[in-house]
């Protein structure tokens, strides 16, 4: 009777061999690390947004302080020369619309005939807005952004500055601003797309 | 084929994972004296390992990866460039993850709580002339609502006895800075004043809000005009 044919390899004990008890550790193991690494990326991903965001957010607010400086130091000497200053700061229809919009203030500084110096007390990204003004059952006013296709995103900025104009002869004249500005990123530049006064 | 596949999984991913894991550990702490010594000398450590592997590997043509009479070793390599990822997560959850969700949650809390006590602060019934300093009072730290409890009691007795009162809406509020344990916010007010037989008087109202983190919770240290001129 011929003996069986001891070199035949049978398959479950190979398959045995190749997955040994540490072998399946390991890719455990291994698999664990895998998901490790996936959830490392995503904590970078999100730290890294979160950091952009608060980045991003104080180039907002010294793109608003660095306008209402501006602003706020307006003499009647260089009133021409901050005018073109705070235009070419604009975009949208502020822009377009700058000489209507910056009317008041211009009359302001015009009327004061005086030397001012002007102050930033607070300024703030704006994360609460009521309309007060808006009467029941009517619906508010949309937010002014501009389109998606002229600025990636528009933040809206608190700026509380003072100024004090000061006449030879007279008392000295104290403008308090409460101003909301919207602040829009264009091709990566920040520019301002509204100017409102809080009253 | 497969010493190739063992040879890249064991002798080379592993190692470098643990490498990079050790570097990722690193930048999340953004390299403190104690970690920059601490990870010199683990990568170090892997990188003689490495070399000696490399030595055995041109002297007896095995490595730890192709080596069967050693899983055990192989195993611990895994084990180790596992647990250096493993604790570079829990460091990077700890260190970026709990920090970002609490600002954005502080953010919002921050906000709210200075919202209400600005509006309190600048409310006044001269029917209930404590209702409005109480409830201002609930969102400070306990020393500075006694003063402001004191502060405000004198001056809402005038305005009962004149029969004045007020109203504030917030017009919108902002957030100045934050920290992990103070905050700075500010407000902007419409205030109504209105007395029996003259016309109200509007006005608007622009506050900075000063908070602390005491015990876990935001309280109110102070509440200020922000036009200092």
């Amino acid at each position: 009777m011929p003996e069986p044919d001891q070199t035949r390899s049978d398959p479950s004990a190979t398959r045995a061999n190749v997955f040994s008890g540490y072998g399946i550790a390991s890719a455990v193991l291994a698999v664990v690390g895998v998901l490790a690494i996936a959830l490392g990326a995503l904590i970078w991903s999100n730290h890294r947004d979160a950091a952009h965001e608060r980045d991003y957010q104080s180039r907002v607010l010294a793109a608003a302080a660095e306008w209402t400086g501006v602003l706020i130091n307006m003499n009647v000497d260089n009133v021409d020369a901050s005018l073109q200053k705070l235009q070419d700061g604009t975009v949208g229809d502020l822009n377009s619309d700058f000489d209507a919009s910056i009317k008041p203030y211009r009359e302001v500084v015009k009327t004061l005939q005086a030397r001012t110096t002007g102050q930033i007390e607070s300024v703030s990204v704006e994360t609460v807005h009521h309309d007060l003004d808006t009467v029941a059952g009517q619906r508010p006013p949309a937010p002014a952004t501009l389109p998606a296709a002229l600025a990636e995103r528009t933040d809206t900025v608190l700026v509380v500055a003072t100024s004090v104009s000061e006449n030879a002869g007279s008392k000295p004249t104290t403008v308090r601003w409460n101003l909301r500005l919207g602040v829009s990123d264009v091709d990566g530049t920040l520019m301002i797309s509204r100017l409102e006064s809080l009253r | 084929m497969r010493n190739l596949a063992r040879v890249l999984a064991f002798d080379v991913a592993a190692p470098l994972v643990a490498v990079a894991a050790l570097l990722g550990i690193g930048m999340v702490l953004a390299w403190p004296l104690w970690w920059v010594s601490v990870c010199s000398m683990l990568c170090l450590l892997i990188v003689e390992g490495m070399l000696v592997n490399f030595v055995l590997y041109r002297r007896d043509s095995v490595t730890v990866g192709t080596d069967d009479d050693g899983p055990g070793l192989r195993l611990a390599v895994v084990g180790l460039a596992t647990l250096a990822l493993a604790v570079a997560v829990v460091v990077g959850y700890i260190r970026w993850t709990v920090p970002d969700r609490d600002f954005t949650r502080d953010s919002a809390e921050v906000v709210r709580i200075a919202t209400a006590v600005s509006e309190a602060t600048a409310t006044f019934t001269p029917a209930d002339p404590n209702s409005s300093i109480d409830r201002a009072a609930s969102f400070m730290a306990p020393e500075r609502a006694d003063a402001y409890k004191i502060e405000f009691g004198k001056a809402t007795a005038d305005l009962a006895k004149r029969n004045v009162s007020a109203q504030a809406q917030t017009i919108s509020a902002g957030l100045e800075a934050l920290g992990p344990s103070a905050a700075s916010v500010a407000v902007i007010m419409r205030s109504t004043q209105s007395q029996p037989g003259q016309s109200p008087n509007t006005a608007v109202l622009a506050l900075r809000v000063g908070l602390s983190k005491q015990s876990g919770q935001w309280q109110v240290l102070d509440v200020a005009p922000i036009n200092s001129r």
